[in-house]
C-alpha cells in the first residue's frame, strides 16, 4: 500500500519536473501568448512572411512593369510608383522576399559555423579551446559594418549571395561564445556524465544530450540576429555594395535617396518613407518577437 | 555611580570601536593596494594580448583581401586596362608578383614603422587621407556617446525604479522604436523633415560651402549646426540600445539581497538607488562602453555617407566602392586598433571600479 503510494507519488514528481516536449512546448506558447507585444511582433513576422512567399499572387503588378513614373499613392497604386513608373507596392513585396531571404539563410550559415565552433571548443576545450576562443573574440570586438564593407569591396561580383555569405562569415563569434559557453556548463552536469558512465560516444553525447538542451538559446539568438542581418542588407545595399538590379529595400532607399539629392527638394517622400517603414516594421516584428521567446524560453543573452 | 559605570562602559566600548576602525581602514588599505597590484599586472597582461591580436588582425584583413576574388591592378586600372606588359609592369612594381606570405611579411614590417602606404588611386600617403578624416569622425562619436550615456543612465534608472509605470512603457517602447528602426534610414528622414522641409539646419557637410564666414564664432555656429542633425540620429540609435542595457542591469541589481539589506536598515531611497544600485548597475554599461566604439563605427558609416560628412565611415564606403587596396587595409588596421584599445580601456576601467573581478 504505502509502496504503491510512494511510486504515484514519485511518478508525479517526475511528471512535475520532467514535463513531455508538447508539454513544454505549450508552456511556451501560454507564456509567449500572454505576452502581447510579442503576439504583435509575431503577428508582424506572420505578416511579412505571408506577403513573401504569396507575393507574386498578391502584387498588383509584375515588378518589372513600368507604368506612369512619380506618381503619389493612391488606390490604382497603393505606395505610389518610382521614378521608373515601377509600381511601390510591388516592390516592396519583392523587398520582403529578398529581405526575408537574407535574414533566413544568414543565421543558418552564421548557426553552421558557430554552432560547430562553440561545440568544438566548449565540449573539447584545451588548446583548440584556447586558439578559438582567441579568434572569436578579435572577431566580435571588430566593428560589424566596417569590417562587412572591408570583406565585401573584394568581391567583383555585387549580389545579395556575396552579402549573405559575408555577413554569415562575419557573423558568427556571438553565437560560438554562447555555445561554447552553454557546452561548458552542460558538459560537467550529471546527466551527461550518467550518459558517458554507460558508454555514450561523444558524438551521442553532443547531438542527443547536449545540443537539443540549449535549443532554446540558440532560437532566442538566431530570431533576434534576423533583424540586424536585414538591417546590414539593407544598409549595404544602400551604399552601393549590393546588386543595384535586385529587389533589396536598400535599393530602393538608394534610389529614393540620389532622387531626392538631385531634387533638392521635398517632393516624393513616399520614395524614401515607405521601404524605411516596411524596414522598420520587419526588423521591430522579429525583435518583439525575439524578446517575447527569450522571456518565454527563459534565456539569458548575455554570453559574453 | 551607574551613571559613570555606563559611561565607563560606553567608553570601552567607543575605544573598542575605536581600534575596530583603525584595523579595517589598515585593512582596507592594504586591500587596494593589493587590488591595485592585482589591476596593474592585469593591465600589462591585457596590453600584451594585444600583440598577437594586432598579427591576427593583419592576417584577417591581408588574407581577406588576397583571398577575395578581385584584382588590385584590374581595380587600379579601371575600364581601360593598358597592355598585357603594362599591367605586369604595374604589378611588379606593387610587389604584387611575390608570393602571398612574402608580400604580407612587406606589408606588416611596413605597418609596424608606421608606413601605412600609398593609395593606388590619387598617390597619397594613406596616413594623410586618414588623419584628415579621423577628427571628423571623433568629433561625431565622441559628442554621440556623451549625449547618449547621459540620456540612457537617466531614463534607465527612471524606467527601473518606476518599474511597470507608465515612464517606463514609454521609454521602453521609445527605445524599442529607436532600436528597430534603421539608422540610414533615420538619416535620410531626418534630412526629409529638417533640411528639406521645414529647412530648418542643413543637410551636407561639415560647412556652407561657398560662405566666407565675419569671425571664427561664425563660423563654428555654422558647423555646430551642421552638426544637430547627424549627431542626434546616432543619438537614437546608441540611446536606445544603451537605455535597454541600463534598464535591464538596474531591474537586476534592485533585486539583490543587499538592496533588501540597505532598505531594511532604513537608508533613504534615493541613497539605495544611487549609492547601492546605480553604482553596480553600471558595471556591465562601462563594458558596453567599449563596444560602443564598433558600433558608433558601424552607425557613423552610413550616416557619414548619408550627411556627406568627411569622416573615416564616408571615406570607407568610398575607397571600398573603388577598390583602393592599400588605403582600405591601412583603414580597416587603423579602425580595428582604435576599437581594440577602446576595449583595453574599458576592460581596465572595469577591473578599476569592480576589484571582485578575478583576472586570470
Amino acid at each position: 500500500m504505502t509502496q504503491s503510494s510512494r511510486t504515484k507519488s514519485e511518478r508525479e514528481t517526475e511528471e512535475v519536473y520532467e514535463p513531455s516536449r508538447a508539454t513544454r512546448l505549450f508552456v511556451v506558447w501560454r507564456k509567449l501568448k500572454r505576452n502581447e507585444l510579442a503576439v504583435f511582433g509575431f503577428g508582424i513576422v506572420l505578416v511579412v512572411t505571408i506577403l513573401a512567399v504569396f507575393a507574386p499572387l498578391i502584387s498588383p503588378y509584375d515588378p518589372t512593369w513600368m507604368g506612369p513614373s512619380l506618381r503619389p499613392p493612391s488606390m490604382t497604386y497603393f505606395f505610389g510608383t518610382d521614378a521608373q513608373g515601377r509600381d511601390l507596392f510591388t516592390l516592396i513585396l519583392e523587398g520582403a522576399r529578398v529581405s526575408l531571404y537574407v535574414g533566413i539563410a544568414t543565421v543558418a550559415l552564421e548557426l553552421l559555423i558557430g554552432i560547430t565552433i562553440g561545440m568544438v571548443s566548449g565540449y573539447f576545450g584545451g588548446h583548440i579551446d584556447e586558439v578559438l576562443m582567441r579568434m572569436t573574440d578579435v572577431i566580435l570586438t571588430l566593428p560589424e559594418l566596417p569590417l562587412l564593407i572591408v570583406a565585401i569591396a573584394f568581391f567583383e561580383v555585387r549580389s545579395v549571395h556575396v552579402i549573405v555569405l559575408v555577413m554569415g562569415l562575419v557573423g558568427w563569434p556571438f553565437i560560438a561564445r554562447v555555445t561554447r559557453s552553454e557546452f561548458l556548463t552542460l558538459r560537467e552536469s550529471t546527466y551527461v556524465e550518467a550518459a558517458r558512465s554507460i558508454g555514450a560516444s561523444n558524438r551521442r553525447i553532443i547531438f542527443s544530450h547536449i545540443l537539443p538542451n540549449i535549443l532554446s538559446t540558440i532560437i532566442v539568438l538566431a530570431t533576434m540576429d534576423i533583424p540586424w542581418y536585414i538591417f546590414y542588407e539593407a544598409s549595404l545595399t544602400f551604399l552601393g555594395f549590393g546588386d543595384p538590379l535586385s529587389y533589396s529595400w536598400g535599393v530602393l532607399l538608394e534610389r529614393g535617396y540620389l532622387y531626392f539629392i538631385g531634387a533638392g527638394k521635398p517632393g516624393h517622400w513616399w520614395l524614401i518613407t515607405i521601404p524605411g517603414i516596411a524596414l522598420f516594421l520587419t526588423s521591430l516584428g522579429f525583435n518583439l518577437f525575439g524578446d517575447g521567446l527569450r522571456d518565454a524560453l527563459d534565456v539569458t543573452t548575455s554570453g559574453r | 555611580m551607574r551613571e559613570n559605570e555606563s559611561i565607563g562602559e560606553r567608553g570601552k566600548e567607543n575605544k573598542y570601536f575605536e581600534t575596530r576602525a583603525k584595523k579595517i581602514r589598515v585593512l582596507q588599505r592594504t586591500n587596494r593596494r593589493i587590488v591595485l597590484m592585482t589591476v596593474r599586472a592585469y593591465v600589462i597582461r591585457r596590453i600584451i594580448v594585444i600583440i598577437p591580436t594586432f598579427f591576427f588582425i593583419s592576417i584577417l584583413i591581408f588574407s581577406l583581401i588576397h583571398l577575395a576574388p578581385g584584382d588590385p591592378v584590374q581595380a587600379m586600372v579601371g575600364r581601360h586596362p593598358p597592355s598585357r606588359e603594362a599591367m605586369q609592369i604595374l604589378r611588379e612594381q606593387l610587389g604584387l608578383d611575390q608570393p602571398v606570405p612574402v608580400q604580407y611579411l612587406l606589408w606588416v614590417s611596413r605597418l609596424l614603422s608606421g608606413d601605412l602606404g600609398y593609395s593606388y588611386v590619387s598617390g597619397r600617403l594613406v596616413w594623410d587621407l586618414v588623419s584628415e578624416k579621423l577628427w571628423h569622425t571623433i568629433e561625431l562619436m565622441l559628442l554621440a556617446e556623451i549625449v547618449s550615456v547621459a540620456i540612457a543612465v537617466i531614463l534607465g534608472v527612471i524606467a527601473a525604479v518606476k518599474h511597470h509605470s507608465i515612464i517606463d512603457a514609454i521609454c521602453s517602447l521609445g527605445a524599442l522604436i529607436g532600436y528597430s528602426a534603421p539608422t540610414f534610414w533615420l538619416g535620410l528622414i531626418g534630412i526629409l523633415v529638417f533640411a528639406m522641409m521645414l529647412k530648418w539646419l542643413p543637410a551636407f557637410g561639415i560647412l556652407t560651402p561657398g560662405v566666407t564666414f565675419a569671425s571664427p564664432l561664425h563660423a563654428l555656429v555654422d558647423h555646430l549646426k551642421h552638426l544637430i542633425l547627424p549627431v542626434s540620429i546616432l543619438i537614437i540609435t546608441w540611446t536606445a540600445y544603451l537605455f535597454r542595457l541600463v534598464r535591464s542591469s538596474m531591474l537586476e541589481v534592485l533585486q539583490q539581497d543587499y538592496i533588501t539589506t540597505a532598505r531594511a536598515k532604513g537608508v533613504r531611497e534615493r541613497v539605495v538607488i544611487y549609492k547601492h544600485a546605480l553604482r553596480n548597475a553600471l558595471l556591465p554599461v562601462v563594458t558596453y562602453l567599449g563596444f560602443s566604439m564598433g558600433f558608433l563605427l558601424s552607425g557613423a558609416a552610413v550616416i557619414e555617407f548619408i550627411f556627406s560628412w568627411p569622416g573615416l565611415g564616408d571615406f570607407m564606403v568610398t575607397v571600398a566602392r573603388i577598390q583602393d587596396y592599400p588605403v582600405i587595409m591601412g583603414l580597416a588596421m587603423i579602425i580595428a586598433l582604435m576599437v581594440l584599445f577602446a576595449n583595453l580601456a574599458a576592460d581596465v576601467t572595469y577591473a578599476v571600479i569592480d576589484p571582485r573581478i578575478r583576472y586570470d
